[in-house]
């Protein structure tokens, strides 16, 4: 074995550090035309009037695309999981976020499709928008989504949910009962690269995309679901990106460059300014996070109650999904036998909000954690040994039945203990993940460890 | 007026893979007259590395010289399927189809070697490019000459496909259990953060940020430093800088060009130390577990547990903006006590904020 462990270079260094990495944007073809898209100035409003006619009629438009020119206009990314569809990739008849696209115009050059943009006729009745997700069930909730307040379809739950153990009597057996809020904010994958998609309308029939996305064939999946088309039809082109960090599975802007080359029987090329990167493109989402742990005065966590409400913005994308893998991780790297958690996805009336590097476990690992610090200040516990005794071992099952078999918590904080030579008594400094027995298996935690036969493979159902 | 140095910690973990699974990678593997390999994937490096990660397992599988080998990751006509570059699968699930496709064209090398030697290929091994007989040094063939022989004496193509899928894992709605992990593998990690605060202008200066990460197995440690160094940074800009919506929940005052959207920039580098462990996993490529996406989850809460150890507060809504850090100097809130509950942070809370008293939000159970 020589190649694995090796310090190797990076294969793209020299190419991205000598400017000579091409990407979408670097590819120019005969004939190609730019794209410029109608955007919703309104955080929520109906299409009373539209008309497109002023902009077809301007020379040197090649194509205007409306929600009339696409096969399947509304497709979920995650039906596959089940999760439904609900957003137009065109709006329809209204707008649900300031920055949603409405149609989109392929032109000779830039200033034409920006022009042609400005020159289509649109009119809005605004409606009331809803931002504060706290307030999402008030009685004075203005119906934005056809769904409700929040996505309805865990199952026969409008929530999902975790439940394991007695979570009222770890309440009532606890020294102390620790609450706080936790809440994350909104950022920006700010890629250097924007959204770029180059279309290619080829001889045979088949369109060649030239994609900066994260996700080939998930990208290609969602193209073919939108046009109908089978995917034969399609080539993407990839495996470039000028920085993704998860912004980069929407697929934001392969689908309408591939209508408009279809229209124009053109080659047709959509890069997003700067300012559409951060205004139109999805964020991470912003979450709402509510801890009330029940503990011991030596510092047993016994239980936690945990809700969650995520931030979707106005359609829900990955949300469901990224809410799922959030429950997963609600008791971080430690165990607590007795959980209940409830996490909503909530509709706002902002720009969607999409994966991010972390999706899910980021929002709940701040949450945990800064919890986690303050259950130590208010025990008058040190941060480490908290953590050292509450930290995941062998045999431990988690919130979601997961038998853990080599689980690190204990070496990763003693490593860190190590490195900046804290001050821990020898019974801490020697401890390992093995399986719990003595002063580290006291009854709480007795019926939650897994037989010794027991596989990973979940545990408890 | 001062300026206070603090030092928090927070320990995490991230589950690698796809969650709940169902997200197949796979790649193929062919050799050319001359033994030089091509490896086919459909996986998108976007600056985390997967290819170059990708080579190295497809190197030391097949038994042969890093640069030999050319990966082929740009278009679907060539590439067979990769969900795609998320969920920090690419090493875990990426790197296991690339095994598996370079492990079965590995099988065919051994086939042919086994006809130029006479020997059975359960007695052959592969090192450095050369096909050689257990026990019998002298006795060996160079993958060249096996691949050459495979073309024109015996007519074929020494081909390998692998493909690798966690099945689906169904989660229940009443209890959020799982049929079976819905995960690849789970990572660790600690940081430490020491930071210090300015008292008169609310500014947070993080000094130096020790980070330690279980990956299982590091392929190529500079690219799991790299993954640990840029997610260290954007780390920093969650628990400091970044924030889409200056005045959240409200959505104006939105940055729409760098400079008034704060990223963060090399000035704001603190020193780095970084700790990688070793403890492999069962079922990864070579015993890695991955690093991937956790690589800016330690930092937001190691940075808010410095302040609080440096000035007093807490900050729970995430950046601590200047802003942020002189309203809590100035509110110094103590949390509410009520019997043995301590409540923190009640007026941001569901209960206090909507109209109803959190109905619908809270009692789910009935």
């Amino acid at each position: 074995m020589k190649a694995v462990g090796a310090r190797l270079p990076r294969y793209d260094g020299v190419a991205h550090v000598t400017g000579r990495t091409q990407y979408v944007d670097d590819i120019r073809v005969r004939g190609m035309l730019w794209t410029k898209a109608l955007r919703s100035p309104h955080h929520h409003a109906a299409i009373t009037h539209f008309d497109a006619s002023k902009a077809e009629a301007l020379p040197g438009v090649r194509a205007v695309v409306t929600h009339e020119d696409v096969p399947k206009n509304v497709y979920g990314h995650l039906e596959a999981l089940g999760i439904p569809a609900d957003e137009p990739l065109l709006a329809v008849d209204e707008v649900r976020f300031k920055g949603q696209p409405i149609a989109a115009v392929a032109a000779d050059d830039e200033d034409t499709a920006r022009e042609a943009v400005e020159l289509i006729e649109i009119e809005f009745d605004e409606r009331p928008a809803f931002f504060d997700m706290r307030k999402a069930m008030d009685p004075e909730w203005p119906k934005i989504h056809q769904w409700g307040p929040v996505y309805p379809h865990y199952g026969p739950y409008n929530h999902r949910r975790v439940r394991k153990g007695d979570v009222d009597a770890a309440f009532e057996q606890a020294d102390t009962i620790v609450e706080g809020v936790y809440r994350p904010q909104a950022i920006e994958h700010c890629p250097i690269e924007p959204q770029t998609a180059l279309v290619i309308p080829e001889p045979s029939g088949r369109l060649t995309i030239h994609s900066c996305t994260q996700a080939m064939y998930f990208s290609m999946g969602v193209v073919a679901a939108h046009l109908e088309w089978p995917l034969n039809k399609l080539k993407f082109v990839g495996g470039t990106v000028g920085g993704g960090f998860g912004g980069k599975v929407d697929t934001a802007s392969e689908t309408i460059s591939a209508l408009l080359a279809l229209k124009a029987k053109r080659p047709v090329k959509w890069r997003w300014t700067r300012e559409e990167e951060f205004l139109a493109s999805s964020t991470r989402a912003p979450w709402h996070m509510e801890i009330a742990d029940a503990v011991t005065s030596d510092g047993w966590i016994l239980g936690r109650r945990m809700l969650t409400l995520h931030d979707a913005g106005a359609y829900a994308r990955f949300s469901p999904y990224g809410v799922t893998k959030h429950a997963f991780h609600h008791t971080g790297a430690y165990t607590i036998p007795n959980v209940h958690f409830d996490g909503f996805v909530v509709f706002t009336n902002r720009v969607p909000t999409t994966a991010m590097r972390g999706f899910g476990v980021t929002s709940v690992s701040f949450a945990v954690e800064s919890h986690m610090n303050r259950v130590a200040q208010v025990l008058g516990m040190d941060p480490l040994q908290i953590r050292l005794k509450n930290a995941n071992r062998i045999g431990d099952t988690t919130a979601n039945r997961v038998v853990l078999k080599d689980p690190s918590t204990v070496q990763v904080v003693l490593a860190a203990a190590d490195r900046v030579n804290y001050d821990l008594p020898a019974e801490y400094r020697s401890m390992t993940n093995e399986k719990r027995s003595g002063d580290l298996l006291p009854e709480h935690l007795v019926g939650q460890l897994a037989a010794d036969d027991a596989t990973t493979n979940g545990g408890g159902r | 007026m001062a300026k206070h140095k603090g030092r928090g910690i927070a320990t995490i973990e991230y589950p690698t893979g796809m969650n709940q699974n169902g997200d197949p990678s796979q790649a193929w593997v062919k050799l050319k007259p001359d033994g030089r390999v091509d490896v086919f994937t459909g996986t998108v490096d976007h600056g985390q590395g997967s290819r170059t990660v990708h080579t190295q397992i497809a190197a030391d599988t097949l038994g042969v010289p890093y640069d030999w080998i050319t990966m082929d990751n740009t278009n679907t006509d060539s590439s067979a399927v990769c969900t795609g570059s998320f969920a920090s699968r690419g090493t875990f699930i990426g790197g296991n189809a690339v095994r598996f496709a370079a492990e079965k064209a590995r099988e065919r090398i051994l086939d042919i070697a086994s006809k130029e030697l006479e020997i059975a290929p359960s007695d052959l091994e592969i090192a450095d490019g050369e096909v050689v007989a257990k026990g019998a040094p002298d006795r060996k063939i160079g993958i060249p000459e096996v691949a050459a022989a495979a073309t024109w004496t015996y007519g074929e193509l020494i081909t390998g496909t692998g493909a690798a899928l966690k099945p689906f894992s169904d989660v229940s709605d009443d209890d959020g259990s799982v049929e079976i992990e819905p995960h690849s593998a789970i990572s660790y990690a600690a940081c430490v953060a020491d930071v210090e605060v300015d008292d008169e202008t609310g500014e947070v200066r993080v000094e130096r940020l020790i980070q330690v990460y279980d990956v299982g197995r590091a392929i190529n440690p500079t690219l799991v430093e790299g993954q640990i160094e840029g997610g260290a940074m954007m780390g920093l800009g969650l628990g400091l800088l970044e924030q889409a919506y200056p005045y959240y929940p409200e959505p104006e005052h939105r940055g729409r060009e760098f400079g008034a959207y704060l990223a963060p920039a090399l000035e704001d580098l603190p020193q780095l130390d970084n700790v990688i462990i070793e403890s492999p996993s069962e079922d990864g490529p070579f015993g890695a577990k991955a690093i991937g996406e956790m690589a800016n989850n330690a930092q937001p809460p190691a940075i808010a547990s410095a302040i609080y150890d440096a000035v007093g507060v807490w900050v729970t809504e995430m950046p601590a903006t200047p802003e942020r850090v002189l309203r809590a100097l100035d509110a110094k809130q103590e949390p509410r006590r009520d019997g043995k509950r301590v409540i923190f942070d009640e007026e941001l809370s569901v209960r206090t904020v909507s109209s109803n008293g959190g109905k619908g939000f809270l009692e789910t159970d009935g």
